[in-house]
């Protein structure tokens, strides 16, 4: 399993989740964040459109992410939130941490 | 419709085998025909975050894993059995810890409070044979949450 990234300037990244979000990759998820960090990078857009599993493991790397840029003024948004990943963003009330966005290019134009 | 049962020798494949069982339930119900699709997310995370933590923290001594899988639709509610050869743990006190002791946006520790948070009637036993039952429900009409300390 792995992330895409895509830039969309030198502060804001997409990142495309893909299948699953869990403790098999949340490892792999925070290194890949971790580098974009390090290059600049603050904004976040997770894109969670073909995510069929947010786990556990898989949120509290989103965490971390977002304890780590919040000091930077940066920002973690959730675009285009499939079923399975709603009900985990229910489940744990995380809408009132992470703004949502319909689509990657509606997170994109309010961070932009 | 009849349950979908496995079982799995080898944890490495138990947490695609779980996540089968449900594409398996689906897809035997000709998409959510009799389930709603919330209900089958939640039961689906709640069966991943026990597999999870089964690959992640059991102890099998010197034992070979061994942990079956049993999973059916019962009405408004999905059921699901998990009993495996570990040498099992007290999931009481750990629910009592966890729900006491998270810290502000954890990055560990919320597996089993999510299970919890989306099951009833939510059982973990030693049988008369030796092997560790967990068994829990997930109700169409139940409203889950988890209290993360933001």
């Amino acid at each position: 399993m792995s992330f895409t990234v895509e830039p969309c300037n030198q502060e804001t990244v997409i990142v495309r989740i893909g299948k699953a979000l869990d403790f098999r990759n949340a490892a792999e998820f925070k290194s890949t964040c971790q580098t974009q960090v390090r290059s600049g990078a603050r904004n976040f857009i997770l894109d969670f459109s073909e995510t069929g599993i947010l786990d556990s493991t898989g949120l509290g790397s989103i965490f971390s992410l977002y304890r780590q840029v919040s000091p930077l003024e940066g920002q973690v948004v959730f675009a285009a939130v499939s079923r399975p990943v709603q009900v985990v963003v229910q489940l744990t009330r995380t809408y009132k941490v992470f703004r949502q966005f319909p689509s990657v290019e509606a997170a994109e134009e309010a961070l932009l | 419709m009849e349950s979908v049962k496995q079982r799995f020798c080898e944890l490495s494949t138990l947490v695609a085998g779980v996540h089968q069982i449900f594409d398996q339930l689906c897809g035997d119900s000709g998409g959510y025909a009799c389930l709603d699709e919330d209900t089958f997310y939640r039961a689906k995370l709640a069966a991943h975050e026990w597999a999870a933590n089964l690959v992640q923290h059991a102890s099998f001594d010197n034992r070979k894993p061994e942990v079956d899988v049993d999973v059916w639709p019962n009405g408004n509610k999905i059921e699901c059995v998990f009993e495996d050869n570990s040498d099992g743990f007290d999931l009481d006190s750990i629910l009592e810890q966890r729900s006491n002791g998270l810290s502000p946006l954890p990055e560990r520790g919320m597996g089993l409070l999510m299970l919890s948070a989306c099951t009833s009637e939510l059982s973990y036993e030693k049988t008369e044979g030796g092997i560790y039952r967990l068994r829990f429900s997930v109700h169409s009409e139940a409203d889950p949450w988890l209290n993360i300390p933001f």
